[in-house]
């Protein structure tokens, strides 16, 4: 489970975030959506703990993450859009590193990296140096190393840049699948397809505030649309930006 | 081993290991490249190491060879020696663990493992301390092999003092750690460059103030010389501050080498008891206090956003984005040159601007050269004699193009490399890879004559050297100019690093190795030319075929070091598959 309890980022004058209340129950496949600076990745690192909150607080499976950091990293994993690999290693020597960091012992690393393996057809590349993969196979590389331990969160920031569309799918069906076992998945994504196909639950965030969240149908309903999440999307931003603006002609008397 | 007993030392361990693996295996990957080059830089490398041990073996023979005063100024030589490497080292440490810290992407894949932050920090700091201070170790060690033999030591003194500068690294890696802590905590990147300028020009008020140039008349020479010495080691006295942990080395390895162990254990326990308060503070208490400044580095905001008139002046700036800059108004200028070039130069004098360090670390290099060269004029009554003004104007030669080439390793080399994961920008655009690199090549040459010819002619003012040297001088500074940036322009081409984004990781491939070593050999061989070959040498009396051979040679090698790496770059860049 996620919570973000009036969460409030500040970057100097700029706010980022802007008193987010959220709870991601155990289990749900939460999509969180946003144009571009809408404070979608902020989020996302505060709640992996990369960055403190202003004010507010964020729990991971009921964990504090700035009162109680190892506890709940434990719980979580994280996959961002550009992750960090280290590029002397063979996949396999890095998933068994990620696994001894969170107190695998070696059968278990080996049986699961090897199920998770086969899916995203890694096979061939386990004794090759990562530096000599393909943005892609970085990618599924990343997203093994983060579901070894096989945590009760998953945050992931674009997850599906670089994978071809049968691995796509392949990630699709695995975050399907822990989700319905009672992992929580929290993604941010610019691909509306895949929340549309995948989250029990979307938000949508603009300039810092969460401005909607609900299911596909409350979405729907929020905006007075009909048609694809894209229709929901655009007609709730812009209403929001139409407000903003409002304010604003408000407050200099036009 | 069973995994789930791994404890915080185990963690530590776990991150050691799997980074010793990838250095083992960075090393290994040297056998794929040419044994003659591997060859070459291990040799250079030995060749520094020999060079710097007779340099400083002779300068202490020369310096004890005073009678009743050797003693006494090889003691203070030490002590300054130690001094300013122990500052150097201060610095390094607070450059690398900030890097190390706050930007570098290990950390960030770290912070959301359960790994606790003060194993990260512990980590971190040992990686700093390494990275900052293997270049200490090997600066140093010749200079106490040279000071051992001088001094007649026995064997023991060699493991002493390796271990008293083992003791030493680990004070200026706390404090350069902290101090990386607290301007990351505090400092925003303008108020950091606010801070910089403003410690440097008072630290060059103080030295200018505090080294000011003594008169000293042939008179005191002959009969005060004792009076005219102590005035000398008055002005190091700070050197030989108790306190310092650079008294505490410089003593110990003195008093080791006159056989007084008691009083150097005493010193050694001193930095022992030292390096291990600090360092237990470090590896114990840091974690939060570096959590807490990488939070801020990653979300803060101007230090000046919340004035009116900052705002005022971001949203002109804004505005302003969309119209002609200064460098591009400035660069249109130049008659006939192309668009596309022209965008291509902008953009390069633009990104180097724009990052502070760049820069930042050529003006202390020249600035360095500059204010020596200016205080050539103090040395006015000593330079009268033909001889010297000869040797000093060569050995000015030698600096500058020294200098340039250290420049142009750090910043020419890697020019192609940074276009990075962006190069199908400028290849995929109709101008072509061969053209972009001859007008990075254009650009950097034209800076760099700016210069070096604006040094050389500064350095002839001021040993006041007829015209005709001065052209000389100047013409050989061009030469070098031309043919250190074609070096490392077509060296950058034939060993291109694209997966890397920092330049300081590209040069220290073995391309940028490669570069630094044979720019270094050209400069070493062309001056020795120049000065054996020069018409002023031996008072003149050489012969004009010699004059004329040696500057055929300077200016053959000149091209065959120049041209040749920049036609294979070029020639390599117009197959070069995006």
């Amino acid at each position: 489970m996620i919570e973000l309890i009036n969460l409030v980022k500040k970057f100097g004058a700029l706010v980022a975030v802007n008193n987010v209340t959220l709870t991601v129950p155990r289990g749900e496949f939460f999509a969180l959506l946003g144009p571009n600076a809408a404070g979608k990745t902020t989020t996302i690192k505060m709640i992996t703990g990369l960055m403190k909150p202003t004010s507010g607080s964020v729990r991971v499976s009921g964990y504090d993450v700035v009162q109680q950091p190892l506890e709940a990293r434990r719980q979580l994993a994280y996959v961002p859009d550009f992750p960090f690999l280290y590029d002397k290693l063979t996949p396999w020597e890095f998933f068994r590193f990620i696994g001894q960091l969170f107190l695998m012992d070696s059968a278990r690393i080996e049986r699961v990296a090897r199920d998770l393996c086969a899916r995203f057809s890694l096979d061939p590349y386990l004794g090759n140096p990562i530096e000599s993969l393909s943005h892609g196979t970085r990618q599924k590389v990343a997203i093994v190393s983060a579901l070894l331990h096989e945590p009760s969160v998953f945050v992931l920031d674009e997850p599906m840049v670089g994978i071809d569309p049968q691995h796509a799918r392949v990630l699709k069906d695995i975050l399907k699948e822990r989700s319905r076992a009672g992992t929580t998945v929290f993604i941010s994504t610019h691909q509306l397809s895949v929340a549309e196909e995948m989250a029990d639950r979307i938000g949508i965030m603009h300039e810092g505030r969460l401005i909607a969240v609900g299911t596909r149908d409350d979405l729907r309903r929020q905006s007075g649309t009909d048609g694809a999440l894209e229709q929901t999307f655009l007609a709730l931003t812009a209403q929001e930006s139409a407000v903003d603006m409002q304010g604003v002609r408000q407050k200099v008397g036009l | 081993m069973n995994c789930a007993s791994t404890s915080n030392a185990g963690m530590l361990w776990l991150l050691v290991k799997v980074n010793l693996l990838q250095t083992w295996r960075r090393l290994l990957s040297v056998r794929q490249q040419s044994w003659l080059l591997t060859t070459v830089i291990a040799m250079f490398l030995a060749g520094y190491a020999a060079l710097a041990f007779v340099l400083f073996y002779k300068g202490l023979k020369f310096a004890g060879s005073f009678p009743g005063l050797g003693h006494v100024l090889i003691e203070r030589m030490m002590f300054l020696l130690f001094a300013f490497l122990f500052v150097l080292l201060l610095l390094s440490n607070m450059i690398v663990s900030y890097t190390s810290l706050f930007k570098n992407r290990e950390t960030l894949f770290l912070l959301p493992l359960p790994v606790p932050i003060q194993t990260i920090f512990q980590w971190k700091f040992i990686e700093s301390a390494i990275l900052a201070s293997w270049a200490f170790l090997f600066l140093v060690s010749p200079m106490v092999a040279a000071y051992g033999l001088t001094q007649q030591v026995p064997w023991h003194f060699y493991p002493a003092t390796l271990l008293l500068i083992l003791l030493a690294i680990v004070i200026p890696a706390c404090g350069g750690a902290w101090c990386a802590l607290l301007l990351a905590r505090f400092l925003d990147r303008r108020s950091f460059q606010i801070g910089l300028l403003v410690t440097a020009a008072m630290l060059i008020v103080v030295g200018a103030v505090w080294l000011k140039p003594v008169g000293v008349t042939d008179e005191e020479l002959e009969t005060r010389v004792l009076i005219v010495l102590d005035r000398l080691l008055g002005k190091t006295r700070f050197a030989l501050f108790p306190f310092l942990p650079s008294y505490w080395v410089a003593a110990g390895v003195q008093q080791w080498a006159e056989g007084a162990l008691e009083d150097a254990a005493f010193y050694a326990l001193v930095m022992a008891s030292n390096a291990l308060f600090f360092g237990t503070l470090a590896l114990t208490l840091t974690g939060t206090a570096f959590y807490n400044a990488a939070s801020v580095v990653q979300s803060r905001g101007s230090a000046l956003g919340r004035w009116k008139w900052y705002q005022t002046r971001r949203k002109r700036r804004a505005v302003d984005a969309r119209q002609h800059g200064p460098v591009d108004r400035l660069i249109s200028a130049i008659p006939r040159l192309r668009p596309d070039k022209r965008a291509l130069i902008v953009k390069d004098i633009r990104v180097f601007w724009r990052d502070t360090t760049q820069w930042g670390q050529t003006v202390v290099l020249f600035g360095l050269l500059a204010v020596y060269i200016l205080n050539l004029r103090h040395f006015g009554a000593q330079l009268t004699s033909p001889f010297w003004s000869h040797v000093v104007s060569y050995l000015n030669l030698c600096a500058c193009a020294l200098n340039l080439a250290t420049v142009t390793t750090r910043f020419v080399y890697p020019q192609f490399s940074l276009e990075g994961k962006r190069v199908w920008i400028v290849g995929m655009a109709p101008i072509g890879l061969p053209q972009v690199m001859i007008t990075k090549f254009a650009l950097t040459t034209v800076v760099s004559l700016c210069v070096t010819v604006g040094l050389m002619l500064l350095s002839g003012w001021m040993l006041k050297l007829e015209i005709e040297k001065l052209a000389d001088l100047g013409l050989s500074a061009v030469v070098m100019t031309f043919t250190l940036n074609a070096l490392a322009i077509g060296l950058g081409a034939l060993y291109p690093n694209l997966k890397e984004d920092n330049p300081n990781r590209i040069v220290s491939g073995f391309g940028g190795t490669f570069c630094l070593v044979a720019s270094f050999l050209y400069i070493v061989i062309s001056i020795a030319i120049l000065a054996a070959s020069s018409p002023w040498g031996r008072g003149g009396r050489i012969d004009l075929s010699w004059v004329l051979g040696g500057r055929a040679v300077f200016l053959g090698l000149s091209c065959a070091v120049g041209l040749i790496p920049l036609r294979s770059g070029l020639r390599r860049l117009a197959k070069f598959e995006l």
